[in-house]
């Protein structure tokens, strides 16, 4: 019955961040159990997360660190899923926002879910009704079939006179 | 009527990390196309502007496209 009374009090936030590119490898793989240990000790259940990999930012970030600013151009992005009291969240950011290591971070509200959308068959053109045409309801006339027999025969009757 | 996207491909919640996705409501310098020309309904135009934005802070999307 604690368990539920805990959940209702945490909500879900998600944690996106950037590493510099001049980590090594193992680097990369430290800091990203670091920030899982720092969650974990603000409260943090994992939900999901994964291991930053290496991007090429969209633009040129800079971040000035000890009076050095320094230019970033690629890093590695990763993210973690957790459920946390909303008010150690804000602890979490002030910590957060005093680590040396991190170009950027960004902690938002989200859900449980799985928010990534899986591989699926996407539309490139809207989907649009097939086009079905009206059944119009037939204006001309009943045919007579003595009418066009005869008309016929007018015609060829006339046609060798017109050569 | 054009149909809204997320709707149609069942997509709840939209993703900042998902860019194939967010990139196709950018027009070619980078910004959000308008609802007129996405055909996306209100309620996740604002979920796409927002997860947008959100891609452009952490880099994954530009805020202007050269």
């Amino acid at each position: 019955m604690s368990e539920e009374n805990e959940e209702k009090e945490l909500k879900i936030y998600e944690l996106g961040y950037l590493l510099p590119s001049r980590l090594a490898e193992e680097e990369v793989g430290r800091e990203y159990g670091k920030l899982k240990e720092l969650i974990a000790n603000f409260g943090g259940e994992m939900v999901s997360d994964e291991i930053p990999k290496k991007i090429s930012l969209a633009y040129t970030m800079q971040k000035v660190v000890a009076n050095v600013r320094e230019r970033f151009d690629t890093a590695y992005f990763g993210w973690i899923k957790f459920a946390m009291d909303p008010e150690k969240v804000l602890e979490l950011k002030k910590n957060l926002s005093q680590n040396p290591q991190l170009i950027r971070f960004l902690i938002f509200k989200t859900v449980k879910e799985n928010t990534i959308a899986t591989k699926r068959f996407v539309r490139d053109t809207p989907y649009r009704k097939p086009f079905v045409p009206r059944k119009k309801e037939e204006t001309t006339a009943p045919i007579n079939k003595e009418e066009i027999d005869k008309e016929i025969e007018a015609m060829v009757a006339t046609e060798p006179v017109t050569k | 009527m054009r149909q809204d996207f997320f709707s149609a491909n069942n997509i709840k919640y939209i993703d900042y990390k998902d860019i194939e996705i967010l990139s196709r409501f950018l027009n070619p310098s980078g910004k959000i196309q308008s609802r007129r020309k996405s055909g996306v309904t209100a309620g996740n135009q604002r979920t796409l502007a927002q997860a947008v934005k959100r891609a452009r802070f952490l880099g994954l999307l530009p805020f202007v496209a050269k």
